[in-house]
């Protein structure tokens, strides 16, 4: 925290505002600083904690954008701290797979002993530990989210994450998703597109969930005897699987409507064959397997593949695939419509293509042209957008400069609103607009976390509070703090009535602290962003 | 419509109310052997309650064919002997640990489906549930789940919080989408938590104040439904609920989810649509036969369903209950005495609007020669033409290729569960 502020004050002094090279503030804005930099700070980062509006403001919200924009310049120290804590990232990919075949092993010799039913909880040690692990990394996202200074990284890691999504509780992927986010997501979440992509087509965790690694060339002929058993005693698969090749271009780059046919299925799922995954005794890495690749002749959105190739000529497809002119298109209005609104505006999403074209795909570079853009400012996309689970349970947190601890309960409670970590079953990823996590239930469920958080009740969370909002006897000075510290100025009328009437007859200002700032975070304005 | 159509309903709900006092009426009318008539006023608000047996139950020891010698051939330590099988028809019967079902049977409340399952060859429970669920069998890319596209497309019901509802503590796939729907973990923590009711209530209306005064779209739309649900469970005070006619649900989750969803139809609370799910049917090892793993589930699974009928009473009338399981088991048994993931198994349809006393489907016969890759017993209904026969008489679903898009539901084809 102490870097930072040292940080944004020499670049405050290196660069005064309104003589940089740059705008301090965005051009045709009606907003106040304080309000571009609420607003910046709501959609690049997990809302603002105490203080940071003003930083933002001081500095000029447009350095603040940029200098987000490089995150390998931003001192993180204090996560970096905090991910010494989280035993799961001791861990490579090659010790969780030994740890999931040993849970495979030892559940094996159960069942052959009767002992238990095969889909009822496996209570061994091995197996509660592996489950503690899924717990921990999920936390992991919510304790990076809230303490990062690298914000719009940690925005672009759960963009990507979700993106290309996986599901945690299958099979291997329960040891596989850690060393995804971390070797696959986290390295390429701010660099190039194309890369990003390749990385995600040879990742075991997207090889296992859309079944890629058993699609094998019609007719091949297996190096080795393969039991039925050894694959789940569901007999031998042979023959292509197509859904890898369908989910690469309907969701992961040319979009629904991108121009493609049943017959580029096929034959993406053809050039694909043979990407697969060694065993999880063997570390679950990533192999190419010459005997089970098609190498006949493809044909995909009317470009040859000759005859006679390997595994470059699925390179080449996802090279292609990388900068389509319909996966520029489609990943530019994901993005604008994460950034902007659910809604994206068709100039957002022409000035991200463009920024695209231009960059040969660099994320950072059409995020800046995004954040650039009139769009991302327009009055009409300020506060348009309700906050997802994760990004509430964050806020809500930074807003009252939580510390989030390791147990895994803050990522419970983004579970109970709806959209638990690494979890969403189908390859589309959660939906980004907010019909899909806005409802009734889930909207009390923000009420109850929002009132046992400001009181300190809620477990897996130590609240400091005195920091943005100093406990007072007084409701106004209360009202007051509230509305700049928490709401960011956009506490309504009607809401400062009604915290007004609760606070009349409460006496002990810590408990009246409590309840308004409760009320605040589970009321409507803090569910917008 | 919709307006008239609920105060139509609650208030009808009030009258049945009182009529449901007296346990002795409500016990004839649910376990007697005549079927009443119908009503075409306040009681024919239509509910379903999808129950989903996770893990893939071995439909041929739910509903036995015991009639087949190659039943018995196959599965000489697990199958279900001759002398314990509860009859049907003479051919098929219930496992005797179904045997409180037979009741129901017998008064025509409670029909089998046999040889049902999905046209996809998937023997993964993941990707088999995840079609069953998304009904849409092979598409992995579904956003929305079957029952939630019910609701979207028919949105006469749409003005109630209840009206969709998963027990349980995440929403399941099958709910999953654009309409809206609830996934309770405990109707009784249901609502704003605090430790006194009288602190409740004073959180609950500052709240309702702050959302009614300043939320704006979807936010205040939702936090309405929210505050009429809280008000509603306060009606219902879940914590005094006792079941009806002694009914008596077993301990453990399954009970208490159908405890709950009676407790909700019973109080008009506007449930339509209620999902539950039970686990431990995924029987490789030591399956067993009248008695065993297998057997310890079904008896939860009978005890579960009389005791949600018998609570019901004459509420039965209105209600389908209808079972699922993503796929069946090999008609062989293993070499663990289990049996390992096959294709096609059985389902049940129960309530008053059923046609029972039958079991349902093409039974395509044990014969090697007509089974599925061999060994299992192949598909002759596909899953989808019970669900949309479900929803079309049930329900009264109109447009049923949007709920299962790329199918074609065909009431020919549909299994006769219920009556045209």
């Amino acid at each position: 925290m102490k870097s930072l502020v040292l940080r944004l004050l020499a670049i405050v002094a290196a660069w005064p505002p309104a003589v940089g090279a740059q705008p301090a503030a965005p051009l045709q804005s009606p907003l106040t600083p304080r309000d571009s930099a609420w607003h910046a700070l709501n959609r690049l980062a997990y809302g603002p904690r105490p203080g940071e509006i003003e930083r933002v403001a001081a500095g000029g919200v447009l350095r603040w954008i940029d200098a987000q924009l490089a995150p390998d310049k931003i001192d993180d120290e204090t996560v970096a701290k905090r991910e010494r804590e989280f035993d799961v990232l001791k861990y490579d990919r090659g010790d969780l797979a030994r740890l999931y075949a040993e849970v495979q092993r030892a559940r094996q010799e159960r069942k052959r002993m009767g002992e238990i039913a095969a889909d009822k909880p496996d209570d061994s040690p091995v197996a509660m530990k592996g489950r503690r692990f899924a717990a921990q990394f999920q936390q992991l996202a919510v304790v990076r989210a809230a303490l990062s200074e690298r914000q719009l990284y940690e925005v672009m890691v759960d963009f990507w994450t979700n993106h290309f999504n996986v599901y945690f509780a299958k099979g291997a992927d329960r040891f596989l998703t850690p060393d995804y986010v971390e070797h696959t997501i986290r390295p390429h979440a701010m660099g190039r597109f194309e890369d990003l992509l390749i990385a995600t087509a040879k990742s075991p965790a997207m090889l296992f969930y859309l079944d890629n690694w058993e699609s094998v060339a019609p007719g091949a002929a297996l190096p080795f005897p393969l039991s039925a058993r050894r694959r789940g005693g569901q007999g031998v698969r042979t023959g292509i699987n197509e859904n890898y090749a369908r989910e690469l271009l309907e969701l992961h780059t040319l979009g629904v409507d991108g121009g493609y046919g049943q017959h580029d299925v096929i034959d993406v799922a053809r050039i694909f064959t043979g990407w697969s995954i060694r065993r999880p005794q063997q570390g679950a890495d990533f192999e190419f397997h010459d005997w089970a690749h098609d190498t006949g002749d493809k044909q995909v959105l009317d470009i040859e593949f000759e005859r006679g190739h390997g595994m470059d000529e699925g390179i080449r497809l996802l090279k292609l695939l990388a900068n389509h002119p319909a996966t520029t298109h489609h990943i530019s209005r994901q993005l604008c419509q994460r950034f902007v609104n659910d809604d994206p505006p068709d100039g957002c999403v022409d000035d991200a293509v463009a920024a695209w074209q231009r960059s040969r795909g660099d994320i950072r570079e059409v995020l800046r042209a995004i954040f650039h853009g009139p769009d991302f400012w327009a009055a009409a996309n300020v506060r348009a957008k309700v906050k997802t689970p994760l990004e509430f349970v964050v806020s809500a947190a930074r807003a009252v400069d939580a510390e989030p601890d390791t147990t895994p309960r803050l990522a419970q409670v983004v579970a109970r609103l709806g959209e638990p970590l690494y979890l969403h079953v189908a390859p589309d990823g959660y939906p980004e607009r907010e019909e899909a996590w806005v409802n009734s239930g889930a909207l009390l469920d923000r009420m109850n976390a929002a009132v046992a958080l400001a009181a300190g009740r809620l477990p897996g969370a130590s609240v400091s509070p005195d920091s943005v909002v100093p406990a007072t006897a007084d409701p106004e000075r209360l009202i007051a703090s509230i509305d700049a510290g928490i709401l960011g100025g956009t506490m309504s009328d009607n809401t400062r009535r009604v915290i007004r009437n609760q606070l009349s007859d409460i006496n002990d200002a810590v408990q009246a602290r409590a309840l308004a700032v409760g009320l605040a975070i589970g009321g409507p304005e803090f569910q917008r962003q | 419509m919709s307006i008239s159509r609920r105060v139509f309903v609650k208030s009808g709900g009030l009258a049945l109310f009182s009529f449901g006092l007296d346990p002795l009426f409500l016990a004839r009318a649910a376990f007697a052997s005549y079927r009443p008539v119908p009503s075409s006023t306040a009681l024919s608000r239509p509910i379903l309650v999808c129950l989903f047996q996770r893990g893939a139950v071995d439909g041929l020891n739910m509903i036995v064919p015991h009639g087949d010698p190659l039943y018995y051939r196959e599965r000489p330590r697990i199958a279900v002997p001759e002398r314990d099988v509860v009859d049907l028809d003479g051919y098929f019967g219930l496992h005797p640990r179904l045997a409180a079902l037979k009741p129901l049977w017998d008064s025509k409340r409670l029909a089998a489906i046999h040889a049902v399952g999905s046209p996809d060859a998937t023997r993964s429970h993941f990707d088999a549930q995840d079609y069953m669920e998304s009904g849409t069998p092979g598409v992995k890319a579904t956003p929305d789940g079957w029952l939630n596209r019910y609701c979207q497309h028919d949105r006469e019901h749409q003005d109630t919080p209840f009206r969709a509802v998963a027990f349980g503590p995440e929403l399941p796939r099958i709910l999953a989408g654009t309409a809206p729907s609830l996934a309770i973990g405990d109707l009784q923590a249901f609502g704003l938590r605090a430790p006194q009711p009288a602190a409740r209530d004073r959180l609950t209306r500052a709240f309702e104040e702050l959302y009614a005064g300043s939320a704006t779209g979807l936010l205040s739309a939702s936090s309405q439904e929210a505050f009429e649900a809280v008000q509603t469970l306060k009606r219902v005070d879940p914590t005094q609920y006792q079941p009806a006619n002694g009914a008596d649900y077993p301990r453990g989750k399954l009970g208490k989810a159908m405890l709950e969803i009676a407790q909700l139809i019973k109080a008009d609370a506007g449930l339509q649509v209620a999902f539950a799910d039970v686990t431990g049917w995924d029987t490789h090892v030591n399956q067993g036969a009248s008695e065993g793993q297998l057997a310890a589930r079904l008896a939860e699974l009978a005890q579960t369903l009389t005791a949600f009928a018998r609570d019901l009473g004459d509420r039965l009338e209105n209600v389908v209950v209808l079972t699922m399981s993503e796929f069946g088991r090999t008609v062989r048994e293993n070499g663990n005495s289990g049996t390992d993931h096959g294709h096609a198994t059985a389902m049940l349809v129960l309530g008053g609007p059923v046609n029972g006393g039958r079991v349902l489907g093409a039974w395509p016969g044990l014969d090697p020669a007509n089974r599925f890759e061999g060994r299992d017993v192949a598909v002759t209904t596909d899953f989808r033409d019970l669900f949309a026969e479900v929803l079309a008489r049930h329900l009264g679903a109109r447009d049923l290729s949007a709920i299962f898009p790329g199918f074609i539901p065909d009431p020919a084809r549909f299994p006769g569960a219920l009556s045209a």
